[in-house]
């Protein structure tokens, strides 16, 4: 492959990700507050457990998009660097 | 819907070994003979004796397949060592670099008609995933021994209740993303393709999407392989 192809697969590998994983971070937050709401203390709770596990779902879910923000910064950093010291 | 033509199923069903109608098999013989296991072992005779072929006799000056080889290989090395470093990449690069040429030729050989996808069944990549993330795991307690949950509660000992339920659901968040994605992604390509292909395979009316399904194909590939090195660089690295 030649570099540009390359680069461009990168990229996509990189940031395609972002948009599933936020929402499997929202739908296992959410899934897990219905399950303790639910299950673990048999609809007693609700919806209150469901709204927590939501709160949490959508907190996780920005970590991780931050997460991935600054892998990149931090790799860009060190490149840098890594060429200044060249 | 019409069932796409499998060749290896049909083979399989002429000498008489049970083929599975639904989407599981019931017993152990039906499950061995479900599509996506019978390709799965496509794609390994496939790897194991192209690189048989091109790889038989290594010399020092190499031939065509040999230098093929070098460049995928090579290539998949410096990525490694660039993102994870070069201990891990010698500890882990087997495992890694299987992942990755299975998934790319287990993707790209069902563009061809006749055959399918292995990773289009949710149970191929979810294997592949488990063995992802239980590995970055041991990756981590053998870096840091018990000290490992430090990853796990956050920078500063008053923000735990929060952190720590958020690290834990972006955590198993990974479990799904990977897996869902690279199967979501192969299912929808495959559908689309015996779609196009009922409605007008005469009129080369799959042609446009087996095109993107090249690049899809290659992208998955090469997001599943990218993730797991940044998850066990992350294992590997020190708490925040």
């Amino acid at each position: 492959m030649s570099g540009v192809k390359k680069e461009f697969v990168q990229l996509l590998a990189n940031y395609g990700h972002i948009g599933f994983t936020f929402a499997a971070s929202i739908l296992i937050g959410l899934g897990g507050g219905i399950y303790l709401d639910q299950k673990v203390f048999d609809g007693r709770t609700s919806p209150w457990f469901t709204f927590i596990g939501l709160a949490f779902g959508i907190a996780a879910g920005y970590k991780s998009l931050f997460e991935i923000l600054w892998r990149d910064r931090n790799l860009e950093k060190k490149s840098d660097k890594e060429d200044q010291g060249d | 819907m019409e069932h796409p033509i499998l060749f290896i199923s049909i083979i399989l069903e002429k000498l008489g070994l049970p083929i599975p109608h639904g989407p599981v098999g019931h017993t152990f013989l039906e499950k061995l003979c479900e599509p996506y296991m019978t390709y799965t072992w496509l794609v390994m005779a496939f790897l194991f004796f192209v690189s048989k072929l091109t790889l038989g006799n290594l010399e020092m000056v190499p031939g065509k397949g040999q230098n093929f080889w070098e460049i995928v290989v090579g290539g998949m090395d410096d990525f490694f060592a660039e993102n994870m470093g070069r201990e891990m990449t010698d500890k882990l690069f087997p495992m890694i670099a299987t992942f990755g040429l299975y998934i790319a030729i287990a993707n790209l050989i069902g563009l061809i008609p006749g055959f399918m996808s292995p990773t289009a069944s949710i149970n191929t990549t979810l294997a592949c995933t488990i063995i992802v993330w239980i590995v970055h795991h041991i990756i981590g307690f053998r870096a840091h021994g018990l000290n490992y949950y430090k990853h796990f509660i956050g920078p500063v000992w008053w923000l735990v209740w929060l952190l720590f339920p958020i690290e834990l659901i972006s955590n198993f968040a990974r479990l799904i993303s990977l897996s869902i994605r690279l199967f979501g992604n192969i299912m929808a390509k495959e559908t689309l393709l015996t779609i196009l292909f009922m409605l007008a395979g005469a009129f080369f009316a799959p042609l446009p999407i087996m095109i993107l399904g090249v690049l899809v194909s290659l992208v998955q590939a090469m997001v599943f392989v990218l993730l797991t090195v940044v998850y066990i660089s992350q294992a590997d690295a020190h708490a925040h």
